[in-house]
């Protein structure tokens, strides 16, 4: 059910009565796996299309290239995810990435740690950098795109300023070599850290109390807040976990480079941040998360920007097709939210 | 019976007309007869880290060492925007569709090298040309302009210009680019030979974008225009810039000498506003990448280890793609003098830089 779209009065009657209709929740589990059944088909159809005009495509190295890039863009994709799902967003997901690159570069070359307490550090200052984001939301009630927007830049500068824009590129080789590492010739073990990511995501957004309480406190904060919700809580927390996510995205980067550079991040990571969960179904307004949706959504882009490298159609299509990928997917957004609340309504 | 005998004759007559026919054309082919034949197999990619004028020659590079080296295909291919993960994946995309060698201006001088070291592991050979990976690197070697000794040069040729004395501007690239490192440097060593009879006014960086080049260079000659004697940018951009802004002024007692050879900038040599530009060899870089990676990606020559590199703060092995002043003399010969540079580098580098078998 983390993939299906929650509506709100749906998700306020589980809040509120304990006993959870199972028609209802068959109902809803049907309408939000068929948009991904849809979309995974869409995927499956391009792959077939590709792998047709361009044997390349299915070729060993492309795999595995295809793999890399898509694993950190879905775990980039959980982060924006994450906050959408309280109705917010974080702009900032790049900053904090390369923020967390960074500090992991210095712990890993300069301070001389070892790969686990540096991967540690970095993933510390992730998540206090989103918990930072967070206090300042609820504390302030600025919305989350101001103070987001402003924290990127704040982010950003410190880490120029105390980094001077040198990238660390003597980092333990086993870091480098676990980014290049194939399983079975052409799986990166990176691709499982994001499916692994995601799945206890799903287990959060299923399965827990704080995964319901976060989205009801996205689909309707006020409501939430009567019905004993600590919505201010489950914000810092959203963001702190979103932090972490971006951090996480940017250590994968580091294996994938086998360097921490000043360079990677920013806002670079904006557009595919949104365009997955986007895609896979996740709502603009909050409410609701698709996780495997996010997946796939990734899958979607990594497929079409592979495709059209490999099928040579001239690299200057590649940022058109993005940008009419995005405009559909917020279209379909719009019209799934429509949707929805015509739906809740008739069930009123 | 009978029949079958004839159809198997008739069958056995086309066969050895089919043979024949087969080994005609392979003897010619042999002989060079037919010009399909190809001296290599190997497919070529050069790509640079993203749109830029500078790289423009490549195409024809590209397309010449095709020709004169029969390898069977040498591409030109850009990168959407200058972002490493673009270029990443369009060289991860190459190499899936069977190009067996590379030539990279490396998006990012540290952030490539992990995709050099995935070409090597899988026998893909590649080399940095433009500009170079940062060492430790599996570049097999980085061929581009020494850009300490085309900036002291330029600076000297500025000098030389300005008669010896007066107060210069350096506008330079980005300060975060090791190169702008090494080129601030090499002006304040002319500067510093002069015993004091030029001084340097001001470093002006940050200047290759075009919307930052217009807005730096032009508030500093509306502020500082009589206390310039002369300008020297180590950048394309602001070299371009500077020479429109100081026609646009119309004053020739500014010396200036850019960087490369935008027409913008020739034209202004040749209408006396620009004393000179420091040519680089882009064509070279292409055309002299495309063969040694040729080379290289047949399996029959491997880099010299012990060969005479030049040592640089990126790489251990570096070689001079060449560089030389363009000015009023030489306007209308500088290409041939930069062929010349190109077809001594590319005849000698087999001996000098390879162990063939």
């Amino acid at each position: 059910m983390a993939d299906v779209p929650v509506n709100f009065f749906h998700r306020q009657s589980h809040m509120t009565d304990e006993t959870i209709s199972t028609e209802r929740s068959r109902r809803g589990f049907f309408a939000g796996a068929s948009a991904q059944i849809g979309l995974f088909a869409i995927v499956a159809l391009l792959w077939v299309i590709f792998s047709t005009l361009a044997p390349g495509f299915t070729s060993p190295i492309n795999l595995f290239g295809i793999g890399r890039s898509l694993a950190v863009d879905i775990v980039i994709g959980f982060s924006q995810m994450v906050v959408l799902a309280t109705g917010g967003m974080n702009l900032a997901v790049g900053s904090i990435g390369v923020c967390a690159v960074m500090l992991t570069g210095f712990l890993l070359q300069d301070a001389g740690m070892p790969i686990p307490v540096a991967l540690a550090g970095g993933l510390l200052l992730g998540g206090a950098l989103g918990w930072l984001n967070g206090f300042a939301i609820v504390k302030t009630g600025v919305n989350a795109f101001i103070i987001t927007l402003a924290s990127a830049s704040l982010f950003l500068g410190a880490m120029l300023i105390l980094s001077k824009a040198v990238p660390y590129n003597t980092l333990p080789p086993e870091v480098g070599q676990f980014g290049r590492m194939r399983i079975w010739g052409y799986v990166s073990p990176l691709l499982f850290i994001a499916i692994a990511i995601g799945a206890a995501l799903y287990v959060l957004y299923r399965h827990t109390l704080l995964g319901r309480q976060i989205l009801a406190a996205g689909a309707n904060p006020r409501a939430a807040e009567m019905s004993g919700v600590p919505v201010g809580r489950v914000i810092i927390i959203s963001h702190t976990l979103s932090g972490l996510l971006a951090a996480t995205a940017g250590i994968m980067l580091v294996a994938r480079l086998g360097a921490a550079m000043p360079s990677v991040g920013g806002e670079d990571w904006l557009l595919p941040s949104f365009l997955g969960p986007v895609l896979g179904g996740t709502l603009l307004a909050g409410g609701s998360v698709a996780v495997i949706g996010t997946m796939i959504g990734a899958a979607l882009v990594t497929t079409i920007r592979s495709g059209l490298l490999v099928l040579q159609v001239g690299n200057f299509w590649l940022q058109l097709f993005l940008g009419l990928i995005l405009l559909a997917a917020v279209m379909a957004d719009r019209y799934r939210g429509v949707f929805l609340e015509r739906r809740s309504l008739g069930r009123k | 019976m009978v029949l079958a005998r004839e159809e198997f004759m008739k069958l056995l007559c086309d066969a050895i007309r089919g043979l024949a026919a087969s080994s005609i054309l392979a003897g010619l082919a042999t002989f060079g007869v037919v010009g399909l034949a190809q001296a290599s197999d190997n497919k070529i990619a050069l790509i640079p880290g993203g749109p830029h004028p500078y790289f423009a020659p490549w195409e024809q590079a590209a397309a010449d060492a095709k020709k004169d080296f029969g390898i069977a295909a040498v591409d030109f291919k850009v990168p959407q925007e200058w972002k490493l993960n673009l270029q990443t994946e369009l060289v991860e995309s190459l190499a899936a569709q069977g190009y067996t060698a590379f030539g990279i201006f490396p998006g990012d001088a540290v952030g490539i090298n992990s995709t050099m070291t995935e070409l090597k592991d899988s026998s893909i050979p590649s080399a940095a040309l433009a500009g170079c990976a940062q060492d430790p690197t599996d570049a097999a070697f980085c061929l581009g302009t020494d850009v300490y000794n085309s900036a002291y040069l330029g600076t000297k040729e500025l000098i030389k210009a300005m008669g010896g004395k007066g107060a210069i501007v350096h506008l330079a690239g980005l300060l975060v680019d090791p190169n702008t490192t090494l080129r601030v440097k090499a002006v304040e060593t002319a500067v510093g030979e002069t015993n004091g009879e030029v001084t340097l006014l001001q470093t002006v960086a940050d200047t290759d974008a075009q919307e930052a080049a217009d807005q730096k260079i032009n508030a500093l000659l509306a502020a500082q225009k009589d206390e310039i004697g002369g300008m020297i940018a180590t950048g394309y951009i602001p070299s371009v810039v500077a020479s429109k802004s100081l026609r646009t002024l119309g004053d020739k007692r500014i010396k200036f000498i850019g960087i490369d050879d935008d027409p913008i900038v020739l034209e202004a040599i040749k209408d006396g506003f620009v004393a000179g530009t420091m040519a680089q060899n882009p064509y070279g870089q292409g055309y002299i990448g495309a063969y040694v990676l040729d080379l290289l990606a047949g399996g029959g020559c491997t880099i010299k280890e012990d060969a005479t590199w030049i040592e640089t703060p990126q790489t251990k092995r570096f070689i001079d793609s060449g560089t030389l002043v363009i000015n009023a003399d030489n306007l209308t010969t500088y290409k041939d003098d930069l062929k010349k540079v190109t077809t001594d580098i590319q005849s000698s580098f087999k001996d000098k830089y390879l162990t063939c078998k």
